[in-house]
């Protein structure tokens, strides 16, 4: 070759180029816009979940049947046993009926009702003596259904506070202060931080992952290594355009969660949308990644459960972490969930800001970096295979 | 540095076993094309035509063996000179689900084109591969032979003076083949390297030279005049059968 050939093909922008990123970036936006139903589905899941977990599993169980027994009778003209009914009839969370506590147990054996409660004939004498110094033991007896334990936590819920409100007269009223600023929540503002956490990573580790597979199936991913395109540029491009549709779907959780259901935002709001922002690229990072180890889309499709099931276990969206098993602890500080749910509640619930949520921040931040890293190695390591 | 020589492409005991599977999908391939030559890479399904045609331009390393394109070690240096490299890939390798324009902008915009460069070289082409009617048309939509002009309509958006054509007039109608080979010819004059690969063997007679690929290996090649005499041969096709001795090539 010439050397005049030789200088013409010197090469022309080989440093990363925002044009390129962006090209790639609006091409994955296209690609939502061509395809409604998708983005139908991605604007329709997270409000139906938000739903069904905010309203179904938010641990708020109401109208449960019980059989209600008393048998008490007044002493020194105080009557706990009255006053105990009268507050559980007030009690929406339990549903009272009046019986006997023998038949009440069978009825609970077949499984009619999930209680029965025994309010015996020296309730208030016991107490009252008790209370003046007799060496004496006076309660209730609960005949309980425990193979739902909300259930069963709701009926005792409901008769503690009972107690509190019918000893209430006798001067031991047990006052409750709520925590952050006083705040009482719904199962729907308690449900919607980890419906948030929860949907981004589900719907974005599809939608990323599938999107990059597409790219192997159709075969444009040769024609891709042929341009002057980087691995880092192709993959922040993609990073830019499902962020698109991640934005979008976290203003629309957002909106219906706050102006439809009610749901609290005690802290600041741009910190919350911060949040989701970067705790939605973290999860386009890592669906790039995971994207590299699926030649199909429905090789791609298996990785959404595979993502969501170990965060939902173990994450804290069912089970507080703290009520976890100790051994089975720490392995929740390796689920992403975790920190979302963390950053989410604590905006919005608790109030918190970035003084109290830094470490989650830091560590969603570090698992932005990770697996970009790992996505940029595992693209260059495929062309050697 | 690049060193001189007369060939754009050249490929020194090029080999390529992929880690699944461990067969040698190329086997010490040394390939040498001139400028604004038409070289036809015919061979079977996995005799390791478009695994070649991957090395080449960039896509995948080599096991062992060296590649020079342009006169730069490739894959080393296949950044510095992807601009001059079109690749229509089988399949047609295209988006979908965006329009033809869509598709031909995205490729000039990842080879650095302005607006201004892009507009007068997509017209051109459009007008070159009739597909001037369907500029919005989604992808999807095109018939096989559009589909596959469309393909090549990206693959030539940014000029470049190395194509590759992996299997580029399969399914394809007899009239359109015939536009195709004029078309190719005409690059060939611009100055235009072209690389074809092809499991028809007569599609072969077209080109300016022939390399006959077999189990990751070249068993011959030759302008298709010199390999026909060669061979005592009157068909490309011919020539192959005698080649694979005629055994059931299932590779």
């Amino acid at each position: 070759m010439s050397k005049k050939d030789k200088n013409e093909i010197l090469p022309k922008n080989l440093n990363f180029s925002f044009r390129r990123t962006m090209a790639i970036a609006s091409r994955t936006m296209n690609q939502f816009r061509r395809d409604r139903r998708t983005l139908g589905l991605l604007i329709v899941v997270p409000i139906a979940i938000m739903l069904i977990f905010g309203l179904a599993f938010s641990g708020e169980v109401n109208n449960v049947p019980i059989i209600l027994d008393n048998q008490d009778v007044e002493y020194m003209s105080i009557n706990f046993g009255l006053n105990l009914s009268e507050a559980l009839q007030a009690d929406n969370s339990v549903d009272i009926t009046d019986g006997d506590y023998t038949e009440g147990i069978d009825l609970v054996e077949r499984g009619r009702f999930y209680a029965a409660v025994l309010i015996p004939e020296n309730f208030s004498e016991n107490i009252i003596r008790m209370f003046m110094g007799d060496d004496i033991s006076g309660g209730l007896f609960i005949y309980v259904d425990a193979t739902k334990p909300q259930v069963r936590a709701s009926i005792l819920g409901a008769i503690h506070d009972a107690l509190d409100e019918a000893m209430g007269e006798t001067g031991i009223n047990v006052v409750q202060i709520l925590a952050h600023e006083g705040a009482e929540f719904t199962g729907i503002d308690v449900g919607i931080p980890a419906v948030i956490a929860f949907v981004l990573i589900f719907l974005l580790v599809i939608v990323g992952v599938i999107t990059v597979t597409r790219e192997k199936i159709q075969g444009t991913e040769d024609r891709l290594y042929a341009t002057p395109l980087r691995s880092s540029e192709r993959l922040l491009g993609y990073v830019i355009g499902l962020l698109f549709i991640a934005l979008l779907m976290i203003t629309l959780v957002l909106i219906f969660g706050v102006f439809i259901f009610g749901a609290r935002v005690q802290g600041n709001v741009f910190l919350l949308i911060f949040a989701a922002t970067l705790f939605g690229i973290a999860h386009v990072f890592m669906a790039v990644f995971l994207a590299n180890f699926a030649q199909n889309e429905l090789q791609a499709i298996q990785f959404a459960p595979l993502t969501a099931i170990p965060s939902m276990a173990l994450g804290g969206m069912l089970v507080p972490i703290v009520s976890l098993p100790v051994w089975l602890q720490p392995l929740s500080y390796l689920v992403p969930l975790t920190y979302g749910i963390n950053l989410f509640e604590g905006i919005m619930l608790k109030g918190w800001g970035f003084a109290e949520l830094w470490v989650d921040f830091v560590v969603v931040a570090g698992m932005c970096i990770l697996f970009f890293v790992l996505a940029v190695l595992t693209v260059r390591n495929r062309m050697r295979d | 540095m690049a060193t001189q020589s007369e060939y754009v492409i050249e490929t020194t005991d090029l080999v390529k076993i992929y880690k699944t599977g461990k067969v040698k999908a190329v086997d010490g391939l040394n390939l040498k094309i001139r400028k604004s030559e038409i070289y036809a890479l015919i061979g079977a399904n996995g005799s390791g035509k478009t695994t070649s045609l991957n090395m080449i331009s960039g896509a995948l390393f080599p096991t062992s063996g060296s590649i020079k394109v342009l006169g730069y070690d490739i894959p080393e240096k296949r950044r510095l000179i992807s601009n001059h490299i079109g690749m229509a890939p089988q399949d047609y390798s295209i988006y979908h689900d965006l329009s033809l324009e869509e598709n031909v902008r995205f490729f000039s915009q990842l080879y650095g084109m302005t607006k201004a460069e892009f507009s007068p070289r997509y017209d051109e082409l459009l007008k070159i591969l009739r597909l001037e009617e369907k500029r919005k048309v989604l992808v999807k939509n095109l018939s096989g032979g559009m589909k596959r002009r469309a393909s090549i309509a990206c693959a030539l958006i940014h000029s470049p003076r190395i194509v590759f054509f992996d299997e580029a007039t399969v399914g394809v109608d007899p009239v359109l083949r015939t536009f195709f080979w004029e078309y190719f010819r005409s690059l060939k004059d611009e100055g235009i390297t072209l690389v074809i690969t092809s499991h028809v063997m007569d599609e072969a007679e077209r080109a300016d030279r022939i390399g006959l690929m077999r189990a990751g290996k070249l068993i011959a090649e030759g302008t298709p005049m010199e390999l026909k005499k060669e061979h005592n041969a009157s068909t490309i096709e011919e020539i192959f059968i005698k080649l694979s001795e005629g055994e059931i090539i299932d590779e």
